[in-house]
């Protein structure tokens, strides 16, 4: 259920018997532990080579390897003992309301979409579906009013980008017309 | 003063113009505080140069203050951490129709505090500099391990989050080539990272996707309360019940922005509560319904802690909040290091910046009285645009950096990690920090200890960085030791 926020995609491997292992946040706190193996691991093929001292490329990250991995232990026990953190506060957030993953699944397959078909569609029609897309998922009701502004955004962003700020946008399908 | 013949080309006042009212209009925007808007606007000046795109910063990084505060009197949801205490009293100004007077006793406020503050900045960076100029490489290691500890400690009610945040972002600064031996580290064979990950991605990927997500996962529905506004004015009773507390809380501010993990936070609420001892008569009656000393001090709090943030970020390249960090970035994005080589090698920027300030400030001032309503209606703006745009912005902002969808997946998972971490209550600043000032870390450690051939101890051999150390050290103790001392009391 809670694998959405889970940006490595590994499995919730804290699922267990007791009911504060099953805890959401303990995925977190794996994630940070295992961020101290994989640093500590991914970089034991660097070469060391090139300083008779020791302080060699590997010399830092193992240091911020061990930190991790330490950090992440307490962590981990602060969660199973059943510590949290605040859920952060915003101006548009209802911190009563239950988690909506569909809208966040929903979210990130259109931006993930954009991001492989921006090179091919070209700035003006990608941006401009992205935006159409993230409004209606996020409740615009009026699809041709966002249509619209998604349309002149992405084109007043490609011209005043491109042609006013010097900044290299693809120009994609359109590349002909504009 | 060469600083303001910079500063005052027409060409520069223009690019303040446009700093303060981007910086303004985009930190109104709910759900965007001073950090997001720096880290948006940053592709804006890439093709910008230097010295001009440093006025305009100046003008997005007060802007951006100031726009925080507009939307925690009007609306009354706390925002950034650094408008919260705004709002306590602001938005119950507000209520009781006084809207005009709380946004006038934030702008004047921050005028006020923002102009003595830049002017303390002028007195006191020149000294730190004198005394930064004969730091080794152990000094400065001293003080970036203090910079982590601290900001990791402060930010966060939990040390264990707030220190996991920082390793989180240090593991995104190894990402990429070793400085001193070439060497790949943690690339997993994609060749866009060879580079690293840059910080726009980063501050982008954690502040913007990782709020949009945030949000979309717990969307507050139904039309938001503004309280409507007309022109912001000041009456006469108002001056003479606000100038004190601008001027105490500019006395807060500055010192704590310029101490690592100082930031804003503690200022303000510092300033709220002595304003809210040394309340008597009708302001006594009023606090807690809307005084107008709980806006103005803590107000100019705020705007005073941000010029101060900018001492140890120019003076030593010491970045002491997520904001700070971006504006680091974006100096090194022009090949430039802060710290006391700066003021050496380009005096007419670090002038010209400083210049802009007062001049930046000046013109909020102008531009913010008359324009209160302006603001205001763009609080309505209805929220589906506006995370859409958010996001159609970061792509944006991320694709020009190197025309690379991979960058964009990069983005993705940065926007996730920021979602997991506001939904778990992980300060995001800790990890910029982090990031920025990790790769410096390890370069002055390599440094020292290379110098001592292999010799842990020439650390410490500095006095200066010894007790950096200690002072580092007793920073993450301050919250046990206050944990320890409330417990009793709890159980009594």
């Amino acid at each position: 259920m809670y694998s959405t926020e889970e940006p490595t995609g590994a499995t919730d491997r804290g699922a267990g018997p007791a009911h504060s292992w099953r805890r959401p946040e303990l995925v977190l706190a794996l994630i940070v532990l295992g961020l101290g193996v994989f640093v500590i691991a991914g970089t034991a093929d660097v070469s060391t080579a090139g300083s008779s001292l020791g302080l060699g490329p590997r010399f830092f990250p193992v240091i911020v390897g061990s930190a991790l991995l330490l950090i992440g232990l307490f962590y981990v026990i602060d969660v199973v003992r059943g510590g949290h953190g605040d859920p952060e506060e915003s101006e548009d957030v209802d911190a009563g309301a239950r988690p909506d993953w569909r809208t966040v699944a929903l979210v990130s397959v259109i931006f993930l979409a954009f991001a492989g078909l921006l090179d091919l569609l070209g700035w003006i029609i990608a941006g401009a579906l992205l935006f159409f897309g993230l409004s209606v998922v996020l409740g615009a009701t009026r699809r041709l009013q966002a249509g619209v502004i998604a349309v002149v955004l992405s084109t007043v962003t490609y011209l005043a980008f491109v042609k006013g700020l010097g900044v290299t946008l693809p120009a994609g399908l359109l590349s002909g017309v504009i | 003063m060469e600083g303001f013949a910079t500063a005052l080309t027409p060409v520069n006042l223009l690019y303040a113009l446009v700093g303060v009212t981007l910086g303004t209009l985009v930190g109104v925007l709910p759900g965007i505080g001073p950090a997001m808007t720096v880290a948006l606007l940053l592709p804006i000046t890439f093709t910008v140069p230097p010295a001009s795109a440093f006025i305009m910063f100046a003008g997005i990084y007060y802007g951006g203050m100031y726009g925080g505060s507009t939307t925690s009197i009007l609306l009354n949801t706390p925002g950034e951490s650094s408008s919260m205490i705004t709002a306590l009293e602001g938005n119950k100004m507000a209520k009781r129709g006084r809207a005009a007077q709380a946004l006038a006793t934030a702008a004047i406020g921050s005028f006020v505090a923002g102009t003595i503050a830049t002017g303390l900045l002028v007195v006191a960076a020149p000294l730190v500099v004198d005394f930064a100029i004969s730091f080794g490489p152990e000094d400065y290691f001293a003080l970036a391990v203090l910079a982590f500890t601290a900001v990791s400690s402060v930010l966060s009610r939990s040390v264990v989050r707030g220190l996991a945040s920082l390793g989180i972002g240090l593991v995104i600064g190894l990402v990429g080539i070793d400085q001193q031996t070439g060497q790949a580290r943690l690339t997993l064979g994609v060749p866009q990272l060879l580079d690293g990950i840059d910080v726009v991605i980063v501050a982008v990927g954690l502040f913007a996707l990782g709020e949009v997500l945030y949000v979309a996962s717990r969307l507050r529905h139904g039309e938001p309360e503004v309280v409507p506004v007309g022109r912001a004015f000041l009456g006469r009773s108002d001056w003479s019940r606000s100038w004190r507390p601008w001027l105490r809380g500019t006395a807060l501010g500055f010192p704590f922005g310029a101490l690592p993990g100082g930031g804003a936070e503690i200022p303000t609420f510092l300033s709220y509560s002595i304003e809210k001892r040394l309340a008597r008569g009708v302001a006594r009656e009023e606090y807690g319904k809307g005084a107008i000393e709980g806006v103005a001090g803590p107000e100019a709090a705020n705007n005073a802690s941000a010029a101060g943030t900018l001492v140890p970020l120019l003076t030593l390249g010491l970045p002491t909040s997520a904001t700070a960090a971006i504006l680091l970035a974006a100096f090194q994005q022009y090949g430039l290091q802060p710290g006391p080589q700066l003021f050496d090698h380009n005096p007419a920027l670090v002038w010209g910046m400083v210049a802009s300030l007062f001049i930046g400030n000046t013109m909020l001032l102008v531009l913010n009285l008359p324009l209160a309503p302006l603001w205001a209606r763009v609080l309505h703006v209805p929220r589906p645009y506006l995370y859409a745009g958010i996001v159609l912005f970061a792509a944006l902002g991320v694709y020009a950096l190197n025309s690379s969808w991979v960058e964009l997946v990069i983005l993705y998972i940065l926007g996730m990690l920021g979602f997991a971490m506001r939904r778990f209550g992980l300060p995001v600043a800790p990890a910029v920090i982090g990031m920025i000032l990790g790769p410096m870390a390890e370069i002055q450690l390599r440094r020292a200890l290379a110098i001592g051939a292999g010799d842990v101890t020439v650390l410490v051999r500095s006095p200066i960085a010894a007790v950096l150390l200690v002072v580092a050290l007793l920073v993450l103790a301050v919250p046990l030791v206050r944990k320890l001392v409330a417990r009793p009391s709890h159980a009594g």
